[in-house]
């Protein structure tokens, strides 16, 4: 079995539960991506409405944003889903989530109640309070799938360290 | 080097699937790719854009409130003065106004405005009122055909959108009065709470 310095041995059964964990964190990570993008596609005028109102991005880009990053989003998830070219799908997926969590992180420190846009752009009309709760929980679920994206990259590496590789 | 080739390829992609996407959209979900959004206008007011030279200038506001008879031929109907006491403010976008001073000016013929989108408005909206969505790709033109109409710039004019933290009536209210309308009243509990008190409502895309 292989062995490396300061790593337990990967057994067959523990690569196998590995490779397991990466597939599952990988199409998770895809299908979250897939489904995030479609109501942004659907809709960029509003997409750029939300984007706006997070008061962070200069005025003169925000079109260009709400019109490229939900295909950037999608083809992300696609990639993910598929295995193509996924390690890095999965860090524009995680990059792109940082910027989300920074963007929410800031809004709240400012206590500006904003709609994440995430999922859906339009939303029904909610108050201060309500988008306040919303926009922690929106926090701790980005973390999350951060989170599933770190730990996808790192195992998936881990993985192809322990194939054998050819002789130097 | 191969993180960058790839995510070089992911972002053209992207880029490509926007610009069809775009090209292909129908005008309320078109986006400009160069536009700003309303959100980041500008608040200075602007002199009204040019048009043609046929474009009337909004009549003066020398004329007494509309007293319900008939209109003369060949004008509009004045805008009533503001039964609710709100006062010309060319200083400043907009005044934030309560439900009962919404319902006063409703109750005296003022003009509604709904900023929110189009499907909403259809959902159901102030009766009488007209959309002028500040989400909508169009909705400078929009605001230029409005003052285009010749309404009276110091009449109250009622903007309204889904309440709470909805700042699109804001954004609309800074619009118009850009266009020289200078009694703006943001209704700030917006259509939600005209909706609980049970006041007149239609729906569709009719005012």
């Amino acid at each position: 079995m292989a062995r490396f310095p300061g790593r337990r041995a990967v057994t067959p059964r523990r690569s196998r539960l590995l490779r397991f964990a990466v597939l599952a964190g990988r199409i998770l990570l895809g299908v979250v991506f897939i489904v995030a993008a479609g109501p942004k596609i659907a809709d960029p005028p509003a997409f750029a409405h939300m984007i706006a109102n997070y008061r962070l991005f200069p005025a003169s880009l925000i079109h260009a944003a709400a019109l490229v990053l939900p295909w950037v989003e999608m083809f992300s998830g696609i990639a993910l889903v598929l295995g193509v070219a996924w390690r890095t799908a999965g860090k524009l997926a995680a990059a792109l989530l940082v910027a989300f969590l920074v963007s929410i992180g800031v809004n709240l420190a400012r206590d500006r109640a904003v709609q994440c846009g995430c999922f859906d752009v339009h939303g029904p009309p909610k108050s201060h309070a309500q988008l306040i709760g919303e926009m922690r929980m929106v926090l701790l679920r980005d973390v999350a799938l951060l989170g599933v994206a770190a730990f996808a990259l790192a195992a998936g590496k881990t993985k192809e360290e322990a194939a054998p590789g050819p002789a130097r | 080097m191969k993180f960058w080739r790839e995510a070089a390829g992911i972002v053209v992609l992207a880029f490509a699937a926007a610009a069809i996407s775009n090209a292909t959209a129908g005008r309320e979900r078109k986006l400009a790719w160069l536009g700003r959004p309303p959100t980041a206008a500008a608040a200075e007011r602007t002199a009204p854009a040019p048009g043609s030279a046929a474009t009337p200038a909004p009549p003066p506001s020398t004329e007494p409130p509309f007293s319900g008879g008939p209109a003369p031929s060949g004008q509009l109907p004045a805008i009533p003065a503001s039964p609710a006491g709100i006062a010309p403010h060319p200083a400043q976008p907009f005044a934030e106004i309560t439900s009962a001073q919404a319902k006063a000016l409703f109750d005296g013929g003022a003009v509604f405005i709904d900023a929110r989108r189009s499907a909403a408005y259809r959902e159901g909206h102030v009766r009488g009122s007209r959309s002028i969505s500040v989400g909508d790709s169009d909705a400078d033109a929009k605001v230029k055909a409005f003052y285009d109409e010749g309404h009276d710039a110091n009449a109250p004019i009622v903007v309204y959108c889904s309440g709470g933290d909805c700042e699109d009536s804001h954004e609309l209210a800074r619009k118009l009065w850009g266009v020289t309308f200078d009694n703006v009243c943001v209704y700030r509990d917006g259509f939600p709470d005209w909706e609980k008190r049970g006041w007149p409502v239609s729906r569709g895309d009719a005012p």
